[in-house]
């Protein structure tokens, strides 16, 4: 089950909220961290969270049994490894 | 991994130093386009084992009562192996650019208003601001100086939070953990900072970080 | 026996320095000593006369070092004393970062910071000076020994402006001088507080007359150049600083 860890800091919100919008993905505290966990590919969309590149490709802090198969001006897709 | 934190004692830049074999140039950047007052020179010749030309060694202040120095050498030319590069370090076409960019002086500076106006400075003047751009927390200017040195002067858009540092703290775990296991990987990275993410949740101050300065 | 070279930063007036100096450590048992000298042109001793030598230190440091001396004495004590409090400290850190950004292993040291040196190796808290200088310099240095917590309690001003003069003071008068201070309570005599007026042979006699230990800015540069060499500070015939009592 890909497993990701997004730090809870103003920039990153949106990526989590929009990654949350899909139902599979259970959202989760963990510390100072938000883990994000699917039964399916998890797959954020750049455009939907309105973030700059510079966020956009620091916002990914942690990664669990998954692999990141996509991750570029277009979207973050991580797979299950 | 240290036990206990060490005491930390450093308070900053004292200077830091580059050669010029440009120093009029050197001089009009620093002094008359961005306003840095010089603070201190020294002449002297090498004396030592190696010997070397008489030099100039000139300070200007960049705030904090930090500074950055210049040598210029009398007379030397350096043997370089191409035009791409700066006065310290040149490359040949095989050298990507994001490396040769990679090693930066970034200056700060307290608001857009102030990087506003060392926009307004650089481009009146010989040196215009090549790129401007939001990063994370930080907004920057970015120019090369008479030298080739890449020059950022950046502003905080917000303050660095508690959780950014214990963040960075576990980034530089992980990576001295896969570079210890061998294994240096963007990849690696994410995955063994997932484990610590998880070791430490629980903790507010988990990592023996040096204590932070007041 | 080890020899070293003693680099010297003189006023171009100056002739005593030169004369003083190779005389004291010649003497030592202990080591041979080389002289070499580099030179700021002044004739006036007056503020201004002072600024203009002052500026030349950059100078005269890149000469001498080019002779790989071991030790450099910047010879000219009311130049730093007539700046402002702690003005030896900052031209010898000035000089000594010069010095090692070009990767000489020189030391450095004043004249005026081997005077202060030297009372406190003495012990000494109150002194009385004989200086050469005009008034108004002669209470500058006066001010600068007393922001180094020396009590000055009496002193006298030759009052010789012109530098070349200086050196040819008579020993007589110096002594003369030296008779007239009150020397009630006073733990150390600065005989000469400058490197041109001649003082040498008067010091072991003077020290007799007065009972007390009696130095010079010369007695001070050589027992400042010894401890810089990390040799004994023993001199025959210099008075008490050199007798070896004292490191």
């Amino acid at each position: 089950m890909p497993t990701v860890y997004v730090l809870d800091v103003p920039e990153n919100r949106p990526v989590v909220e929009v990654a949350s919008r899909d139902d599979r993905v259970a959202v989760r505290a963990v510390g100072p961290y938000t883990r994000l966990s699917s039964s399916a590919p998890i797959v954020i969309d750049r455009r939907e969270t309105g973030c700059r590149h510079a966020v956009w490709y620091s916002c990914l802090a942690g990664l669990a049994a998954g692999r990141v198969v996509q991750w570029d001006k277009n979207a973050l897709r991580v797979e299950a490894s | 991994m240290p036990t206990a934190p060490l005491p930390h004692l450093a308070r900053g830049v004292d200077h830091a130093a580059f050669p010029t074999l440009d120093p009029a140039g050197t001089i009009r950047f620093y002094r008359d386009v961005l306003g840095f007052p010089v603070v201190h020179s020294i002449c002297a010749a090498g004396w030592g084992p190696e010997k070397h030309p008489d030099f100039v060694h000139f300070f200007f202040d960049i705030g904090n009562d930090d500074r950055i120095a210049f040598f210029h050498y009398f007379g030397f030319e350096p043997p370089m192996v191409s035009a791409r590069g700066d006065a310290f370090a040149r490359f040949n076409d095989e050298m990507p650019s994001f490396y040769i960019a990679s090693r930066h002086l970034a200056i700060h500076v307290e608001s857009a208003e102030h990087l506003n106006e060392y926009q307004h400075r650089l481009d009146l003047s010989d040196w215009p601001t090549e790129l401007r751009v939001q990063h994370e927390t930080i907004e920057s200017i970015y120019t090369h100086d008479p030298n080739g040195y890449l020059l950022e002067i950046t502003r905080a858009l917000r303050p660095v939070t508690p959780q950014e540092d214990h963040d960075a703290a576990l980034s530089v775990q992980a990576l001295l953990d896969i570079a210890d296991a061998g294994d240096l990987t963007l990849d690696a990275l994410l995955r063994r900072k997932a484990e610590l993410i998880v070791a430490h949740a629980e903790d507010r101050d988990p990592l023996p970080t040096p204590e932070r300065v007041r | 026996m080890d020899s070293y070279r003693i680099g010297l930063i003189v006023p171009s007036s100056n002739v005593t320095v030169e004369t003083e100096l190779p005389a004291l450590l010649r003497s030592s048992a202990d080591a041979e000593f080389t002289f070499h000298s580099s030179r700021m042109r002044m004739t006036a001793v007056t503020p201004a006369g002072l600024r203009a030598m002052n500026v030349q230190r950059e100078r005269c440091v890149i000469e001498i070092a080019d002779a790989s001396p071991d030790v450099i004495l910047y010879a000219c004590l009311v130049a730093l004393m007539a700046g402002e409090p702690g003005e030896h400290r900052r031209a010898e850190g000035l000089i000594a970062e010069q010095l090692a950004t070009g990767g000489s292993a020189a030391r450095i040291r004043s004249s005026a910071g081997a005077l202060v040196e030297a009372l406190r190796a003495l012990g000494a808290r109150r002194i009385a000076l004989v200086t050469p200088y005009l008034r108004p310099l002669a209470r500058k240095v006066v001010g600068y020994l007393s922001a180094e917590d020396f009590e000055v309690s009496d002193w006298r001003a030759l009052e010789v402006e012109d530098n070349r003069e200086v050196g040819c003071i008579p020993g007589d008068r110096v002594m003369a001088s030296a008779r007239d201070l009150d020397l009630a309570g006073v733990d150390a005599v600065v005989l000469s507080a400058c490197v041109q007026m001649p003082s040498l042979s008067l010091i072991a006699p003077a020290e007799d007359e007065l009972g007390i230990p009696v130095i010079s800015a010369a007695t001070a540069g050589a027992f400042g150049i010894l401890r810089g060499l990390g040799l004994p500070t023993k001199l025959p015939g210099a008075g008490s600083l050199l007798s070896g009592s004292y490191s």
